[in-house]
């Protein structure tokens, strides 16, 4: 690689001044609490009180159990995520999340039907990570080779991955002793993700933290990262530059790949223990969403995935408290998502 | 490049050596056996209970047969706040659903999807002190003494409506929408051809899967290939049935019902049904539950109830227009000879013609729902495992 150009001294993430960051907090206040205020109206006018409806939530998503499995749901979320941020970057749109991380839960499966005992867990995650990234690599090369756009190759190549994961647990790895419904057999108890002692968390979250750290550093700190935001920014002037833009985009979307096919298989190492229908229940689609809310800021993702998490959990209450229909929090979901990305449209510089 | 493999060793070394050094504990979720509670019965004086549900409740099918089953349960039981949650997923998110209510008072949970099994021994490991029962599906190995499931012999009324289609039928085709090859289903499936072959030994049945409880493109797509290939009656093992009966009432066909009574969507082509009537078993499970004498009770097993054991919860639905007091006949005497026999009863044949269970011979509860094939005059093949 013969990079003509060098690193930026500065960033745009450094050196904020408290001033723009309590602006920033501000704002997102204000998002949502808009988003919130819309909502109440909603609960209004399906004749729910919304300030009981509210209040069940929030108390609902600070019990003990409920702040475990806000983590819980979120580990799947932030590695989602990072797939749609260092792809992002480059300026490329990786909607094939949800493919990915299910192609990254078979090959985690896979190592764990073939391979016995403790041994199988790191097997697990880097057969993930690398299956992820081999979904992710085809919608790259169809990109690199044929020209066709990733968007669209990455999220067809979502059903392709759910046949051939239906076709798996329908036939060839279908549990023999289990009920009749297509599942794979169960882990074993010493395959899968160990728990942070004194806890129902598994270890999932401290993987998904270093993978985001790290993408953070990568972005923020490397020629690499600097490179892939020139790609993002002007191919053609990349191309002038001397970068070997082909590569830049063909690794970014590899690594991308590998952080859903990584989150595949560390949910099923860490929650589910075998491939059923419905494994994914969207969290693909919820990270994508996660990492638009974030803009593609690695760390602001991170806390993006744990809102998203936190609404979902919450949102029980609203069927178990107040009686409201299961996609409510659905709407308020929504909700967040249009009153955070229209601010920070806004905000743009 | 050499930056790239960089980043991608550190992440995997970051990986690897969180996973041997942090402290950790081994992830037993729903295999631990649950403490020996030296406490209060599971379920005694629970001021609430919980309903988790797959579907929507209002899906003109199994998930609203659930439903009102809750509801009569908050009128038996006015005391009792009666907790119910839809659309909750076949995976791990029940769990944490199911926590939740027991977070709120319930303790006894009534987990009616089949995928629920998994989710529900998981929650019943984490609380001895809960009653988790599951719906439909059959747990295998130890019963937990605080769990257990419940179904009705649902192949019956089916096998009776088999015996209405099969005298309706005028191409000797019928088609079967089902979800998923569990043995359940292939009960139906079976029992269904069984019936209508009782009286018409030419019958065919074309069975579809859409691999899906409720996914209602797939259900069309389902009733529309079934109707080209000439079928005229069509019954469905799926959650929300109104799909494929609309589409089966717009082609002139016939419609078997199931879950629920639909005939208000299918008033010409309607014949008869199964359908739930869940608030008796609902209420006597809890009343055990109240009671603390859940353990070792009929219910802290796989409990199933059918024609030959008392009220099967899965009723006849009632008649369409279209059916004549000869088939009415006909299914009358079926039903009488079910109290002492089986749609099973030998001889029967599976496809490839072998005989499976010889004559003379009536196989138990236990045997038919473990049935993996399909009889013989069922067009459609399962999965190989």
């Amino acid at each position: 690689m013969t990079a003509t150009l060098t690193q930026p001294v500065a960033t745009e993430h450094t050196g904020i001044p408290l001033r723009t960051a309590l602006r920033t907090a501000a704002r997102w206040t204000g998002a949502l609490a808009g988003a919130v205020a819309l909502f109440a109206v909603l609960l209004l006018a399906k004749g729910v009180d919304p300030v009981a409806a509210l209040t069940g939530m929030i108390a609902q998503a600070f019990t003990g159990p409920s702040l475990e499995q806000i983590v819980i749901k979120a580990t799947p979320l932030i590695l989602g995520a990072m797939a749609v941020v260092l792809p992002a970057r480059a300026g490329l749109t990786n909607v094939g999340g949800e493919g990915q991380i299910l192609i990254g839960a078979v090959a985690g499966a896979g190592v764990g039907l073939a391979v016995p005992g403790p041994a199988a867990l790191p097997l697990m995650l880097l057969a993930g990570a690398a299956g992820g990234a081999l979904w992710a690599g085809v919608a790259a090369a169809m990109r690199l080779v044929v020209g066709v756009n990733e968007a669209v190759t990455t999220l067809l190549l979502n059903y392709v991955a759910l046949d051939i994961m239906l076709y798996l647990i329908y036939e060839p790895w279908k549990d023999p002793h289990g009920s009749g419904q297509p599942a794979t057999r169960p882990l074993e108890i010493a395959q899968r993700m160990p728990l942070v002692s004194g806890t129902a968390i598994h270890m999932g979250i401290v993987v998904a933290l270093l993978v985001a750290v790290a993408v953070w550093l990568v972005l923020r700190g490397t020629s690499f990262g600097f490179h892939l935001s020139v790609v993002g920014g002007n191919p053609e002037a990349a191309r002038r530059a001397g970068l070997p833009v082909a590569r830049l985009i063909l690794a970014a979307m590899l690594l991308g790949g590998a952080f859903a096919g990584l989150a595949g298989a560390v949910h099923l190492a860490g929650v589910e223990f075998k491939l059923r229908p419905g494994l994914t229940t969207n969290i693909g689609y919820i990270a994508f969403l996660a990492a638009w809310l974030a803009r593609h800021r690695p760390l602001p993702a991170v806390g993006a995935a744990l809102l998203l998490a936190a609404v979902t959990v919450a949102g029980d209450s609203l069927q178990l408290d107040s009686g409201l229909p299961a996609a409510t929090v659905n709407v308020l979901m929504g909700l967040v998502l249009l009153a955070v990305l229209g601010w920070s449209r806004h905000a743009r510089r | 490049m050499r930056t790239i493999f960089a980043g991608a060793a550190l992440t995997a070394l970051a990986v690897l050596s969180t996973l041997t050094t942090a402290a950790c504990s081994a992830n037993t979720a729903g295999t631990a056996a649950p403490a020996v509670s030296g406490g209060a019965a599971p379920g005694k004086d629970s001021p609430a209970v919980g309903f988790v549900f797959v579907g929507p409740k209002d899906d003109y099918g199994y998930n609203q047969a659930a439903y009102q089953g809750s509801q009569e349960v908050a009128k038996v039981f006015p005391q009792l706040k009666v907790i119910t949650a839809e659309n909750v997923p076949e995976d791990d998110n029940a769990a944490r659903v199911m926590n939740s209510m027991i977070a709120k008072g319930a303790r006894i949970i009534f987990a009616t999807s089949y995928g629920h099994l998994d989710a529900a021994l998981k929650v019943a490991a984490e609380h001895p002190d809960v009653v988790v029962v599951q719906q439909g599906n059959l747990i295998t190995g130890t019963t937990p003494p605080n769990a257990g499931t419940f179904f009705g012999t649902v192949y019956e009324p089916v096998y009776l409506a088999g015996i209405a289609a099969g005298k309706a039928t005028k191409t000797g085709k019928l088609g079967y929408v089902y979800a998923f090859p569990i043995s359940q289903t292939i009960d139906n499936i079976d029992a269904f051809e069984l019936g209508a072959r009782s009286v018409n030994p030419t019958v065919k049945t074309y069975a579809v899967s859409t691999s899906s409880w409720c996914d209602p493109a797939k259900q069309a797509e389902a009733a529309a290939n079934l109707l080209k290939q000439g079928v005229d009656v069509i019954t469905q093992h799926q959650d929300c049935t109104a799909t494929v009966i609309k589409a089966t009432e717009a082609a002139g066909a016939m419609t078997v019902g199931y879950h629920a009574d639909a005939s208000g969507i299918a008033p010409k082509g309607w014949l008869t049904g199964s359908q739930w009537n869940w608030g008796p078993l609902y209420s006597d499970i809890v009343r055990t539950a109240l009671a603390g004498t859940f353990t070792g009770s009929k219910y802290n097993a796989n409990f199933r109830v059918g024609y030959k054991t008392g009220d099967n919860p899965f009723v006849q639905s009632p008649y369409g227009p279209g059916v004549d007091e000869e088939t009415k006949k006909l299914v009358d005497a079926a039903k009488e000879k079910l109290r002492n026999s089986s749609p099973f009863a030998g001889p029967v044949r599976d496809q490839d013609g072998k005989v499976r269970v010889p004559e003379g011979t009536t196989p138990d509860y236990e045997t038919i729902e473990k049935i993996d094939y399909f009889v013989e005059g069922v067009v459609g093949s399962l999965p190989k495992s």
